[in-house]
């Protein structure tokens, strides 16, 4: 394997004021994956992904970029901040030009391309996030969900290596959610680095190839998603439930007996393991070969 | 002013080069200077909301309105043009025929040219403005100025409306004395939360390769020839027939 894209050791930051955010902690990035940053609120995930595009400095530690050191002058943090590309969990902290358009044609035109290629980068990058009918719409007119994206889209046009996002489905509904992965796969399948930070178990879970583990401005463990979420102890010191998918399926096993399973990653492959064992029953409560779901003797599961 | 600038983004002519709708707002707006106004505003004042409302597809309530803080203005300032007050012999009020006269044209003439503005600020907004003063040398860092305060005015209303409407739902406004209270505490938050948002927007526009320059692509428009003679006939016929008009010629 290839060296790391981003690697980050013994990285500490206190902040201004004596509040210590990070407190050493080992991270890499490989190239093409799609990595988790798991942990509860308040547990340094936004002060390390300030970490990871230069804003902010370490107060010790080193950041390493394809293996070489990274430095802070000003030319050294405009190409770095060209290849990680940086969106922040508030759309409104991003977005400061009046039309959608204008908006995302800022970070192309400071790569120094000419207009028309940036007029072509912005047609592009809003069509990927599926937004180009806003584009002649003012900024201050759109709803969260549609901020959101055209945040996304603001930095995407900049065609970074790695998309780091903060809190990636905050403030967004189900819809939205699902929307806004799709356009995220599609950007992953052309090869782009994809690294976010959620608190949500369930999104990692099906959704990351691997997972760090945050807490308290460390990290717990990163590895394999199925691994790090398999692992009810872990998750238990990082004050995390373990994905209510897994636990089903496992629960599930637990009666089958299978050694060699592989737990299911999303809903369609869950329904697809209890496949003729589950069917529905007439009257709607769901059986589960002709017995009522485990944990659920009395009503069943409703899908 | 809300209001205004959502009619601005929205209305129909907004796909319009500026310079369309500037030119016979302009033109309208020196024949009102002009020519004699008890004639000519009418026809202005007429011209220009037939184009915003029937044109551009602004209703006319929201026309009205926008005319009606300067309408309000002129009517109390009415009496004191037509009516002389003499203090030299006794206190007596008079009406005299001039100062009824001052009076209708000054109204007249302020109506008609603030339909002329209307008309403007309704159909064009502001970063079209603003591009097109940048075409003519306006220093780029004072139209980026401009145009951030813009973006910023909305979530910083947002932000005070949210505030308000938090404070309002746990009674900070049931009494004077709490109202005074709640709107310094909602002002002292305000302004904490403008400085952090600033530096938070900072973040994210470094992280997009801010160095100083808030560049973007500027809109691009096609300027239509027939739209500016149209709008060139339209300022000839007004002058035109308020100048007849105004010579008893009509």
């Amino acid at each position: 394997m290839t060296a790391p894209l981003l690697t980050v050791q013994g990285l500490e930051y206190i902040y201004p004021g004596g509040v210590v955010a990070l407190r050493g902690l080992d991270l890499s990035i490989e190239r093409g994956q799609k990595l988790a940053i798991l942990g509860p609120n308040g547990s340094g995930k936004t002060t390390l992904l300030l970490h990871l595009n230069g804003t902010c400095k370490p107060t010790r530690g080193e950041i390493r970029l394809d293996g070489q050191p990274v430095r802070y002058d000003r030319r050294a943090l405009n190409g770095w901040r060209r290849r990680v590309g940086l969106v922040l969990q508030e759309p409104d902290d991003q977005l400061f030009a009046a039309t959608v358009g204008q908006d995302v044609s800022f970070g192309p035109l400071n790569l120094g391309l000419s207009e028309a290629e940036t007029a072509e980068r912005v047609r592009e990058a809003l069509a990927m996030l599926r937004v180009s009918h806003l584009a002649d719409r003012a900024t201050h007119a759109l709803s969260f969900g549609q901020k959101k994206r055209v945040a996304i889209a603001g930095v995407l046009a900049m065609r970074p290596e790695i998309l780091v996002l903060d809190e990636l489905t905050a403030g967004l509904d189900p819809y939205g959610v699902t929307h806004l992965l799709g356009a995220l796969q599609q950007l992953h399948d052309t090869g782009t680095t994809l690294v976010f930070s959620t608190h949500d178990v369930e999104l990692a879970y099906s959704w990351a190839d691997r997972v760090a583990l945050f807490h308290e401005g460390m990290v717990l463990c990163q590895g394999e998603t199925a691994a790090v979420l398999g692992d009810r102890e872990i998750l238990h010191r990082a004050r995390l439930r373990p994905p209510l998918l897994l636990e089903l399926a496992e629960a599930l096993r637990d009666g089958g007996g299978d050694r060699h399973w592989r737990p299911p990653r999303t809903r369609e492959a869950l329904l697809a393991l209890l496949g003729g064992r589950f069917c529905p029953s007439k009257d709607g409560a769901a059986v589960w070969e002709g017995e009522p779901l485990p944990g659920h003797r009395s009503r069943g599961v409703a899908e | 002013m809300r209001a205004i600038d959502q009619h601005a983004w929205t209305n129909r002519w907004r796909h319009w080069h500026p310079a369309e709708k500037l030119l016979p707002a302009s033109g309208l707006l020196v024949l009102t200077l002009i020519l004699p106004p008890l004639t000519t505003a009418p026809l202005v004042l007429a011209g220009m909301a037939l184009a915003t409302v029937c044109g551009a597809g602004v209703p006319l309530k929201t026309l009205l309105s926008v005319l009606a803080a300067p309408a309000a203005f002129l009517l109390t300032g009415i009496p004191f043009l037509a009516v002389s007050v003499d203090f030299a012999h006794s206190f007596a009020l008079h009406l005299s025929e001039d100062g009824l006269r001052l009076a209708l044209t000054t109204t007249f003439r302020a109506l008609a040219a603030m339909s002329c503005l209307a008309f403007l600020i309704l159909t064009t907004p502001l970063t079209d403005w603003m591009a097109s003063l940048r075409r003519v040398g306006v220093p780029a860092g004072l139209i980026e100025l401009i145009l951030l305060i813009y973006r910023l005015i909305f979530v910083f209303f947002e932000r005070a409306l949210t505030g308000h409407q938090a404070q309002t739902a746990r009674l900070g406004y049931s009494r004077v004395d709490r109202s005074v209270r709640s709107l310094g505490l909602l002002a002292g938050n305000l302004f904490q939360r403008a400085l952090e948002q600033a530096r938070r927007l900072e973040i994210g526009l470094l992280a997009r390769g801010y160095t100083g320059e808030l560049r973007v692509l500027a809109p691009k428009y096609v300027l239509s020839r027939t739209r500016l003679a149209t709008g060139l006939g339209l300022v000839g016929l007004v002058g035109m027939t308020g100048g007849l008009l105004a010579r008893g010629l009509l």
